[in-house]
């Protein structure tokens, strides 16, 4: 890579890395360490197509999504993982208040598949359209919606329907 | 502003929740960033190393395909290139000489089923093999490119394969260093999968000279690097072996005789090369070529390889297609008498056969095409989602005719969607 593309790409993953975590973070259910790697492995991805990426309408956009797919594609290659996420402790059901929400929302998020999770971070950590959402998991926009709103419904179930007043800002 | 328009009060709590849990992360910002360039610096050299080893990924296209290809025939001589005038070298060496020399330094045992490409050809020089040594067959790959001079300069140390940022990652060893004469190499003991849902290991050395020659060689503890059971507990070289046979003056000889304007590169855009389409523009161009009204949910990819699971409402199917360039030298092993030739020159050839991976009542269709520039595009549908499980439907969710028509679109040509 030339110095002055190598500068540009240290520039837009230096700005980007914080926000890849967080997602990370909500996409792995707050396994950090892996959410540490999938990062790693996104922004090694965008390191090798930088020249392509560059010129992208959104590179943050397309890193997101990069995000997304290494996740999915990590859990699949691993879909023995999916017998791990049943070993979680019982969910609270929102509705204590020893229980910060933090922990909560991550447990519940580790009980949905990994590509209703990858759908609902897409929606509404990264406020993502249908459409936009369908593109970036390489769904139809109807299958998405399905996705969707079997999510939603199962976390009602996990969370409540107030999910707790933590989260109120 | 989000995009989405909650129409549920639930839907505006549940971000909320979203952003205050995620925004808590606390990241190692700067060390992640230092991280992901030095993987992505890895994954160029690793993406280098597998185009210069290409008949051996070609041959095994689709880890989460079907096994399309029992082997190359990579001796074919090369087409049309031998008129192309000027070449820089006096001196050529057959894929014959590159097997001999690699004989030549390895220790006792033999060395068969060989394939190899000279400094002649399309590709770069190789020689893959099946190496024993009396306590097991194990498979050896040897490729030999020129890393091109970005600015003028190689810089050996940037150019050879990094260790992982934390020592050895998931490899059981790794070491990089500099040899007297400057050239950098690395020594590693890992996995051919590197979450080891398989025994077979993958042991190499990398080296790159100031020159930019660059040696690649690898071994396995199996007959092939992947499909096949492990055939003894670690591979024959050790990694002091792998070193000196990498670093032997033979190879610096047979790079520089490789003609300067012959050597392919990874960004080419042409189908003749080994570059592999990106996975992303693999799903991407099949996503627009999936009939519309299907219900669609993207499968495995890697680059070259692309699959979804597809829906009529009548149950799902797995639809997956394999993108492989530089096929020409196959064309008569794949496409046999029954094979159909299109006024262009493109081939075509269809089957409907029983499943490979044991699903009970598992059929799958394929069109199997072949264009004139070596690029070969195969489209298979099956009538389950999961190849390893029973069948959902009677047939595959698409026709003959539509998986035809999937294959044989201008898409995989073109340099757009």
């Amino acid at each position: 890579m030339r110095q002055a593309r190598a500068d540009e790409y240290a520039e837009f993953a230096a700005a980007r890395a914080g926000h890849l975590y967080r997602s990370a973070c909500l996409l792995t259910a707050g396994d950090t360490h892996l959410a540490e790697d999938l990062v790693q492995e996104t922004l090694g991805r965008v390191y090798v197509r930088w020249a392509r990426v560059s010129r992208a309408d959104n590179p943050a956009a397309y890193a997101q999504t990069v995000l997304t797919r290494t996740f999915l594609a990590h859990r699949r290659r691993r879909s023995s993982g999916e017998r791990a996420v049943e070993a979680f402790p019982d969910v609270p059901d929102g509705s204590g208040t020893d229980t910060p929400l933090r922990l909560t929302l991550l447990q519940a998020l580790a009980r949905l598949p990994a590509k209703d999770r990858a759908v609902v971070v897409l929606r509404y950590w990264e406020d993502r359209s249908i459409e936009e959402t369908a593109g970036a998991v390489n769904a139809s926009s109807a299958a998405v919606r399905t996705r969707c709103s079997r999510a939603l419904g199962r976390l009602r179930e996990l969370l409540g329907e107030d999910i707790g007043e933590y989260a109120r800002p | 502003m989000p995009a989405h328009q909650p129409d549920d009060p639930f839907e505006d709590r549940l971000s909320a929740a979203l952003h205050r849990t995620g925004g808590a992360f606390d990241s190692p910002r700067t060390e992640l960033t230092a991280a992901g360039a030095r993987r992505g610096r890895r994954m160029q050299v690793q993406r280098r190393a597998a185009i210069v080893g290409s008949v051996a990924a070609l041959a095994l296209v689709g880890v989460g395909g079907s096994l399309l290809l029992p082997g190359g025939t990579p001796d074919a001589s090369p087409p049309s290139l031998a008129g192309n005038g000027s070449k820089a070298a006096t001196t050529s060496y057959s894929g014959d000489d590159v097997v001999r020399a690699l004989v030549k330094l390895l220790p006792k045992g033999a060395f068969t089923e060989t394939e190899s490409r000279g400094t002649d050809e399309e590709l770069p020089p190789l020689a893959v093999g099946v190496f024993d040594d009396g306590k097991g067959p194990a498979s050896l790959s040897l490729g030999l490119d020129r890393i091109p001079a970005d600015a003028g300069k190689i810089d050996p140390s940037a150019q050879v394969m990094p260790c992982p940022e934390d020592g050895q990652g998931d490899l059981d060893s790794c070491e990089s260093g500099l040899l007297p004469d400057g050239s950098a190499v690395t020594v590693y003991q890992g996995y051919e999968y590197s979450d080891r849902r398989e025994d077979t290991k993958s042991w190499g050395a990398d080296l790159v000279t100031p020159a930019g020659q660059h040696v690649s060689l690898i071994e396995w503890n199996a007959p092939a690097e992947k499909g096949e059971p492990v055939s003894r507990p670690e591979p024959p070289l050790t990694t002091a072996q792998l070193k000196k046979v990498a670093a032997d003056g033979v190879w610096r000889r047979i790079i520089d005789a490789i003609p300067e304007e012959e050597r392919p590169t990874a960004s080419a855009g042409g189908h003749g090369g080994g570059a592999l389409m990106p996975d992303y523009v693999v799903m991407r161009k099949l996503a627009l070529l999936l009939p519309k009204g299907l219900d669609r949910d993207a499968g495995v990819s890697q680059d070259g390889y692309g699959s979804f699971v597809v829906d009529d409402g009548k149950g799902k199917g797995l639809v997956q297609v394999n993108v492989q360039p530089g096929m020409s030298a196959d064309a008569g092993q794949l496409f046999g008498s029954g094979a159909e030739t299109l006024p262009d020159g493109t081939r075509v050839a269809t089957r409907q056969e029983p499943g490979e991976k044991g699903g009970a009542g598992v059929v799958m269709w394929t069109v199997d095409t072949l264009r004139k520039d070596g690029l070969r595009v195969v489209v298979s549908a099956f009538n389950t989602g999961d190849q390893t499980k029973a069948a959902t439907r009677a047939k595959p969710a698409l026709t003959m005719a539509q998986l035809r028509d999937i294959a044989l679109s201008p898409r995989w040509t073109s340099t757009e969607d």
